[in-house]
This record gives structure tokens, C-alpha cells and sequence, in this order.
């Protein structure tokens, strides 16, 4: 360990916030997603698989037409069909959404590693072309700021102005009302004209779209232009963490996803102190205490309201 | 309660197993490859060897057992998804126990490294029962989170503090306490009796007595249950430890009967999830449940010799998932083709009223 000094301070830090930003993109991405299936009350588990097999198609696509952009379209078209065949199973078919998700996942890891194998050999695709980082002109300038926040890749900044549209998109318009309603009372938004499992659809199709991107993410803009197989290293399953963390509000999806790629960022920095397995673990126990929280304290909110309306009741 | 035996869920499963092989063979035809001669190595990859006859009744055995401990829970209405963690963590301990007790006698290490395994899967199984039963927090959330936090710590203590081998990372067990092998070089191990009596067990307890009639009372309608007297809540959280407790068995097996070096992704690499699948489409029926896993026992072990004709052997996973999508999907299809029947026998009922009521006038 070197000697403390602020600079050296400044250094580890900075490279520590930058490497937060860079892990809880593709988290959030896909979490992004993930919450539309949440409000929709589908629970999605299959984000994993989602994933991986839009990594895979941006990679291959990217590296036959050699255009990142036609890559990135392709697994956002292809999320579109990922999407349309969970929903098929899902909400046509009624089928547990728990198996069909973990056999998404289980069917991406099948499918992707047997095309990459059959297609480019052992190795995974390599050198397809991929996203250069950005380097914002205004902050480059500034010295903390310019190793924090530029030199990433075009999604962390596209993710920003996504959890606001995602926001706008969810809270203050019709569709997301009808989506949220789905979720939370079907039978309402029936009666209000609306049919509940077209909006199902419709979010189980935005998640795949979300989390193809987050897939090209992974493979044209953290890794340039490689695939590597299960490359989503779970991923999907952090999102649904943070999805569940965040009560599936965009703004706080997001910090779910800065807190895990935090915690994952600082465990590399404290190598050689703590094990990065140990530090990794910290953010899943702390979901399961903010689950136990949220659920708690909404009940003692239920209970407190039906003592007051019991009150009221007795005093007249 | 005699059931009658469902000739559609047979019909269902074999059309099932026909399409995945079917698009199993297009994939490979796509990349070139011969579906024929590859499932010709399929057959040959599982039954041309005792070897590999013993790999897949070991792998079975694995697919079984996780399965039924998802039987268990589901029963009672309490979906184990942390058998995963339950799994890793039992074969943990048991591989600790085992380095520890070094040099004692076999008679007396096994027991213990059974019982820490046990204790182990069946505390982590409790966490979520108790959440769940005590809090309403949904266990399937709760416990795929601790299936993660499990790995961690199983790569954790295998790499570092209790790794036991020079080049490895793991935890070698010691070479008396190990099962012996039932055929030689393969996996097959005595551990395969005590499943089979396990297995017994569970679909005794499940079928044939009140305990688990209490269980499928609770799973149905818990209100109704606790009407009826049974202690619902007790029983909840009771047959989520037991299912903890089988995982962590299994996991147990997996390293003294099989694996022989605890490494978490050779101790399992998923295969919690693959028997909750097996347990799902044999609808939480303890015979199907064994069939199915045979068969993807099969399919496994069918597609390591597949690669001989260069197929990849992720076309296992594949094959695998297609099963399980067809059956998954297999309720909603039925009642959509009974919808469209009943639709058409509607429509053709008031085209003969209405001639009827022509006919009438």
C-alpha cells in the first residue's frame, strides 16, 4: 500500500466511482426494463437470458456487417422478439413465469454458446466493431470530474437520459398508468376499458428491448466488440435485485445499480484486503433486509390505518 | 384421493420430447452438422459404456432429489428456489468437516459430515421460511438472492481460507471418507442407496400419509387448513427446512460420491435449477418426477458424446429448455385448443338453432 496522500486518495477514488459507473450501466439498462415487467406484475426472472442473447446478437451482427449501430439495432430488434415470446408463454399461456424465466436464461446460455462455438470456434467473436469511449469536451477539462464521469462508453450516458424518460414514461403517462394498473389491479383497468394483457405485452416487450441494449452494452461498448460465453455473469439477476430494491421506480432502480456496481467496484480496489466475493455479496444481503423492511413497514402502515379507521368508527 | 392416470400428460410429454429433438436437429443441421449421426452419439454417449451408464444414473439421482426437495416445499405452498445455495453450501460444510476430521474413523466422520450438510441446508432454508411465514416476504425473491450470496461465499471459503490443495481451488476430501464406487471410474456411488431410499421416503410421506395430505391441504387453501386445525405456519416453515435439508444432502453427495474436491462450479453448476425444472413439469409429482429426470439425465450424459461428432454440448441445454418451454406451455395450449373447440361447437350449435328456428317459421 502506498503512502496516504490526497492525490493518491483522489486517484483511487475516481478510478473507484468510475469503475461503479461503467459495472451499473448495463445492470441499470436491463433494470430499466425489468421494472416495466415488475409494474406489470410479471415477475421476471429471465433478464439474465435476455441478456445474453442480446449481447450475442450485437456481437455477431456488429461483426458481419461491421457497423456497431446495426448491431445495437439488431439486438434491440431482437429484444422485441425475446419479449413477444415471454409474453407468449407468460400471458397467453399462463405458464409460471418463475420456470419460463430461469429456462430463458438456461436457453441463452444453450444457444449462445452453441452458435458462438459452431460459428467462430472456441474463442467467442472477437473484433467485431464496436463503440469508441467519449470524451465529453467541457468536463475533460476538469480533473476529477474528467476521470469520473467521461471516457466511458455512449450507454452510460444514453442510461442517464433514459432513467428520465423511463420516469416520465412510467409516472406521467397514460400508458405507463395502464401499465402500472395491469400489475396492481387487472380487473380495474378491465372495467376502465383497458385490457390488461395487451399492457403486459407491451411490457414485457419494452424489458427485452432494455435488456438487448444492455446486452450490446456489454459486448460493443464495455468489451469492444468481443463476446465471451455467459457473458452476462449474472447480471440479470442483479437487476431484479434492483428492481426489487428500488420498488421499481426508475430514479432509484438506477442508484440500486450505482450501489451494486459500487460495492463490486470497491471490492476490486480493496483486493489484497477483503476478498471482492465477500464485498460483492454485501449488496444481496442488503436487498433481502430492504425487502424485509419494505414489507414490514407497509404493514404496520396498513395496520395503523385500519386502528385509525377503527377509532373513527367507535367514536361515532 | 386415487388419481386417474392423466394419458395427456404422457401424450404431452412425449410430443414435447419430439419437438426439442426435432429443433435440436434443425440447430445442428444449420450448422452443418448431421442430426442423425449426432443423435446416433447421443445414444452412444450414455449407453455404450457402464461408465457412462453410471455417470447418468448419478446425474439422475442429482435431478431427483433436488426435484423432490422442491416437491416438498411446493406441497406445502412454499416455492424452495435457494436450493441452489442450500446445495453449495451444505457440500461446503461437509467438505470442511471431512478435512477437519482427518484421520477419525470413517463410521464417524460421515455421520458428521451428513448432519453438518444437513444442518447447514436446512438453516438456510429456514431464513426464508421463517420470512415468509412470520413477514410475508416473498420467499422466491429472497432466496435467489441467497442462492447469490451462497456462491459467494462457497468461492469465498474455497479459494481462501479453507482451500486445502496446492494447484486447485478447493477443498479436497480426504480419500477414506469417500463413497465407494459402484462402477468404476464413474460417478455412480452408494450415495445412489440412500437417495433411493430417500426418494422412497419422500413419496411415501408426500402420498400415503396424513402429514402430507395436512401438506397439500396447507398448499391449497392455508385459510381453510387453519380452520381445519393443522398448524399451517409450523408446517410451512417445517417442509422448507426439510427441502434446505435435502439440498444440502445432495450437495453432500455431490462432493464425497462424486466430485471428490469441493469447486463450486463442479459441485453444481445450476443443478438446483434444473431439477426445479424437472420437479415443474412433472407437476410436483414425486414418479414423473423420476422419469423426468432420467431422461435429462440422458440428454446430459447423450450430449458429452455428441461432441465426438462435434456438436457443441450446450445442445443439452438447449434440448433441455425446449421440453421445458413445450411443457410449460402445455396447460395453456390445452385450454386454448379446448377454448377453440368449444367456440366451434357454440357456433355451429346456433347455426343449427337458428336453421331450426327457419325451419320452424
Amino acid at each position: 500500500m502506498n503512502e496516504f496522500t490526497w492525490t493518491n486518495f483522489a486517484k483511487i477514488a475516481s478510478s473507484t466511482l468510475s469503475q461503479m459507473l461503467g459495472t451499473a450501466t448495463p445492470v441499470a439498462l436491463a433494470a430499466l426494463g425489468g421494472l416495466m415487467t415488475e409494474h406489470a406484475g410479471i415477475m421476471n426472472i429471465g433478464m439474465d437470458g435476455m441478456i445474453l442473447m442480446g449481447a450475442f446478437v450485437a456481437a455477431a451482427v456488429s461483426y458481419y456487417l461491421a457497423s456497431a449501430a446495426l448491431g445495437i439495432l439488431a439486438a434491440m430488434v431482437f429484444g422485441i422478439v425475446i419479449g413477444l415470446f415471454f409474453a407468449l408463454f407468460t400471458v397467453k399461456l399462463r405458464s409460471d413465469e418463475f420456470i419460463i424465466g430461469c429456462a430463458l436464461n438456461t436457453f441463452a446460455m444453450g444457444i449462445t454458446a452453441y452458435l458462438s462455438r459452431s460459428l467462430f470456434g472456441s474463442d467467442g467473436i472477437r473484433g467485431a466493431a464496436y463503440l469508441h469511449n467519449i470524451h465529453i469536451p467541457l468536463i475533460k477539462d476538469i480533473p476529477f470530474l474528467d476521470n469520473v464521469i467521461s471516457g466511458h462508453s455512449l450507454f452510460v450516458y444514453l442510461t442517464w437520459v433514459l432513467v428520465i424518460l423511463m420516469w416520465l414514461f412510467v409516472y406521467r403517462t397514460p400508458t405507463g398508468f395502464w401499465i402500472r394498473a395491469s400489475g396492481e389491479s387487472p380487473e380495474t383497468l378491465r372495467t376502465a376499458g383497458k385490457d390488461p394483457e395487451k399492457m403486459k405485452w407491451v411490457a414485457s416487450i419494452l424489458c427485452g428491448v432494455f435488456c438487448g441494449l444492455a446486452g450490446a452494452h456489454l459486448s460493443l461498448g464495455k468489451l469492444n466488440g468481443t463476446f465471451v460465453e455467459g457473458m452476462s455473469d449474472s447480471r440479470g439477476y442483479i437487476a431484479f435485485a434492483c428492481v426489487i430494491f428500488g420498488a421499481a421506480h426508475p430514479g432509484k432502480v438506477y442508484l440500486a445499480a450505482l450501489m451494486f456496481g459500487f460495492f463490486s467496484a470497491l471490492g476490486l480496489q480493496l483486493q489484497g484486503i477483503i476478498s471482492s466475493d465477500l464485498t460483492e455479496a454485501i449488496p444481496y444481503v442488503i436487498t433481502i433486509i430492504m425487502m424485509v423492511y419494505v414489507v414490514v413497514s407497509g404493514q404496520r402502515r396498513r395496520e395503523h390505518l385500519a386502528k385509525q379507521q377503527l377509532k373513527k368508527l367507535e367514536l361515532k | 384421493m386415487k388419481k386417474r392416470f392423466d394419458y395427456g400428460y404422457l401424450i404431452a410429454l412425449v410430443i414435447s420430447l419430439s419437438v426439442a429433438l426435432l429443433i435440436g436437429a434443425g440447430i445442428i443441421a444449420i450448422t452443418g452438422r448431421s442430426p442423425l449421426r449426432a443423435y446416433g452419439a447421443l445414444i452412444d454417449g450414455v449407453f455404450s459404456s457402464w461408465r457412462h451408464i453410471g455417470d447418468t444414473l448419478e446425474y439422475a439421482m442429482v435431478l431427483c432429489l433436488c426435484g423432490l426437495a422442491c416437491d416438498v416445499g411446493s406441497r406445502a405452498g412454499i416455492f424452495n428456489v435457494g436450493g441452489e445455495g442450500q446445495l453449495l453450501l451444505g457440500a461446503l460444510v461437509a467438505s470442511r468437516i471431512g478435512t477437519l476430521m482427518d484421520g477419525v474413523t470413517p463410521w464417524l466422520a460421515i455421520p458428521c459430515a451428513i448432519l453438518g450438510a444437513v444442518a447447514v441446508g436446512g438453516f438456510y432454508a429456514f431464513i426464508p421460511g421463517i420470512l415468509k411465514v412470520k413477514l410475508k416476504v416473498n420467499e422466491v425473491i429472497t432466496t435467489i438472492m441467497m442462492n447469490s450470496i451462497a456462491v459467494f461465499l462457497c468461492v469465498y471459503f474455497a479459494k481462501g481460507p479453507w482451500k486445502n490443495s496446492v494447484n486447485a481451488e478447493g477443498i479436497i476430501v480426504p480419500e477414506a471418507y469417500r463413497f465407494t464406487t459402484l462402477i468404476r471410474s464413474s460417478n455412480l456411488s452408494t450415495a445412489i442407496i440412500i437417495s433411493a431410499v430417500l426418494t422412497f421416503l419422500v413419496w411415501y410421506i408426500l402420498q400415503k400419509t396424513t402429514k402430507g395430505y395436512e401438506m397439500r391441504l396447507t398448499g391449497d387453501n392455508p385459510r381453510f387448513a387453519r380452520f381445519a386445525g393443522i398448524k399451517a405456519d409450523r408446517l410451512v416453515i417445517a417442509a422448507m427446512v426439510v427441502s434446505g435439508m435435502m439440498c444440502g444432502l445432495v450437495g453432500m453427495f455431490r462432493v464425497y460420491g462424486a466430485e471428490r474436491i469441493f469447486k463450486t462450479t463442479a459441485v453444481s453448476n445450476e443443478y438446483y435449477f434444473e431439477g426445479l425444472m424437472v420437479a415443474m413439469i412433472a407437476q410436483y409429482q414425486p414418479l414423473p418426477t423420476i422419469i423426468i429426470s432420467l431422461i435429462f439425465a440422458i440428454l446430459k450424459i447423450g450430449a458429452m458424446g455428441m461432441q465426438s461428432v462435434g456438436v457443441p454440448i450446450q445442445i443439452y441445454w438447449i434440448l433441455q429448455t425446449v421440453v421445458i418451454f413445450c411443457m410449460a406451455g402445455e396447460k395453456g395450449i390445452r385450454a386454448a385448443i379446448r377454448k377453440a373447440r368449444e367456440k366451434r361447437a357454440a357456433e355451429r350449435d346456433v347455426l343449427a338453432r337458428r336453421e331450426g328456428g327457419t325451419a320452424n317459421e
